[in-house]
């Protein structure tokens, strides 16, 4: 393949024929055009992978979103290089080795088969594999969480259900459909469902994970910026999967203290009334603390 | 292999030219039956066999010092969709052994008016998957009169269906109203029927539509939400505020 690409004599340092010189340059043989093409396509793919990123993701409110947002920024800078050495090829045979057919011709044969080129195999090898390590030391080391060792973790029970997110702070009697958070804590989610696989999908938070009936899944966030964002079910869930979406906040530890007390007020009143049906209160769950 | 070109049906065929025009005309074609199926499925979803019941003006009101609008509704649930009741069936074309809603599940009401709606219950029930939707939430007062009594809460274990109604990122996303209705004995749906009067009022939001569902698992299959769950127009329609 290298000869038919006519890069090998020269790049590999092979030994010239012997109308070298009169050999076209490098960039008008098809190696050197197909080496173009790779450069023009690499440098779109890490200028789109250096800036598209943070306009096409909303505005990240923890430091686990910021890590998504970074993780594919360097995956993407990384991989533009081999997509496009793939995109180049590719588009070069397509145009510059098309059989344009015409009375009295027919294809060509194939080339002969690569073989025996021991320096290429290895450093094709060699190169993957060190992509792949990269990539996948970065990905475990991006997942890799100090939430769960904080002392001060706040946990959130969060309850998937066709089609509505709820969400349940043990320990203040508290049961909302909005997720409120303070800043600067890290937070324990426990996810789970009450019916089918729905999938809690807090991008802003960087996080996503599937909540199945009958299964309690932690994920971990440390909300480190004040605003809102939204939450989405990212598995169909059925007929108002679509509609299945929570509204959540990041608000200062003050303003949490005073939303607790203001979802405590209305669980209070929740509970004298779970009094007057005893029954509610049997029924456990969030009747009995909401 | 020049000898073997020569004998090769593809040698000295002449190459066809490209048809761009045919390529267009192809494109679009597709585009225009994709879009076809599209809007007919989309008109089939919002068809309500019963139509859409508008809420009936009764005056207007006083809430929080603001003079609104005051319209009601009326709605009920059945045990089984291919019945009848009051004269009428329940879900013209609905599957026997199906709860619904009827007479229709598309309800229209004025946005920002007070709405009184009245909803007679006469299915059994059972445990709600989430206790949480025993509660009433975002009724005036967040309670509800059931035969006359006052309450916030029902047994989550004695529920036959819930009214809830929640908005979206393209109405009021805020909105959010959840009206659980408590069982009733049997599985009587003729007017002499045993059955609950369940009385609640709320404030609508701004223009937009709706979606509403029951929140209790009695449909069928998997967690009780598979067909009159996951089928439109048995346990979930449309609230068009206008």
């Amino acid at each position: 393949m290298s000869s038919d690409l006519g890069v090998s004599s020269d790049v590999d340092g092979g030994p010239a024929s012997p109308d070298a010189g009169e050999q076209p340059g490098f960039f008008s043989r098809p190696g050197g055009k197909i080496f173009l093409i790779w450069l023009v396509l690499t440098a779109i793919g890490v200028v789109l992978g250096l800036f598209a990123p943070k306009h096409l993701f909303p505005e990240m409110l923890s430091k686990q979103g910021d890590t998504a947002v970074t993780t594919v920024v360097v995956f993407t800078v990384l991989a533009a290089p081999v997509a496009g050495l793939i995109y180049a090829v590719a588009a070069y045979s397509l145009f510059a080795w098309r059989h344009w057919g015409g009375q009295g011709s027919s294809p060509p044969e194939d080339g002969p088969p690569l073989r025996g080129n021991t320096p290429l195999t290895i450093s094709w090898l060699v190169v993957t594999s060190l992509l792949c390590i990269v990539l996948l030391v970065w990905g475990l080391t991006a997942l890799a969480s100090d939430a769960r060792t904080a002392p001060n973790a706040l946990q959130v029970d969060v309850t998937g259900q066709q089609w509505l997110w709820t969400f349940r702070y043990p320990g203040t009697g508290v049961e909302s459909r909005d997720l409120v958070l303070p800043v600067n804590r890290a937070v324990e989610f426990d996810v789970t469902s009450v019916d089918v696989t729905h999938g809690f999908w807090a991008l802003s938070l960087g996080v996503q994970v599937d909540a199945n009936p009958g299964e309690v899944t932690t994920i971990d966030a440390t909300p480190n910026k004040v605003g809102k964002f939204v939450i989405r079910c990212s598995q169909l869930c059925g007929l108002y999967h679509a509609f299945m979406y929570a509204s959540g906040a990041v608000v200062t530890p003050a303003q949490f203290d005073q939303w607790l007390q203001s979802q405590g007020a209305s669980a209070t009143s929740a509970e004298q009334d779970a009094e007057v049906h005893p029954a509610a209160r049997a029924g456990g769950g969030s009747v009995e603390e909401g | 292999m020049d000898d073997t070109a020569d004998q090769d049906p593809v040698a000295g065929g002449e190459a066809s030219p490209a048809k761009p025009l045919g390529i267009i005309v192809t494109f679009v074609v597709f585009v225009a039956v994709v879009a076809l199926v599209i809007t007919l499925l989309s008109l089939h979803a919002y068809r309500s066999p019963a139509g859409v019941e508008v809420a009936k003006p009764i005056g207007t009101t006083t809430v929080g010092g603001v003079t609104v609008p005051h319209v009601t509704l009326s709605m009920a649930t059945y045990p089984d969709a291919a019945g009848t009741s009051d004269g009428a069936p329940v879900h013209p074309g609905g599957n026997p052994s199906w709860p619904s809603y009827g007479h229709t599940n598309q309800f229209q009401v004025p946005a920002h008016a007070l709405v009184t709606v009245t909803v007679t219950q006469y299915d059994s029930g059972g445990s709600l998957n989430n206790p949480w939707f025993a509660i009433v939430q975002g009724t005036v007062g967040d309670v509800m009169s059931v035969d006359g009594r006052t309450v916030h809460s029902l047994d989550p274990n004695d529920v036959a269906h819930t009214f809830t109604v929640r908005g979206s990122p393209g109405t009021d996303p805020g909105f959010f109203l959840n009206v659980p209705l408590p069982a009733v004995g049997g599985n009587d749906q003729s007017d002499n029927g045993p059955h609950h009067t369940v009385v609640f009022s709320f404030m609508s939001g701004s223009k937009g539509l709706y979606v509403w569902n029951c929140e209790y698992p009695c449909g069928t299959g998997v967690a009780g939400f598979g067909g009159p769950m996951s089928i439109f127009g048995y346990m979930s329609g449309y609230l068009h505020v206008v």
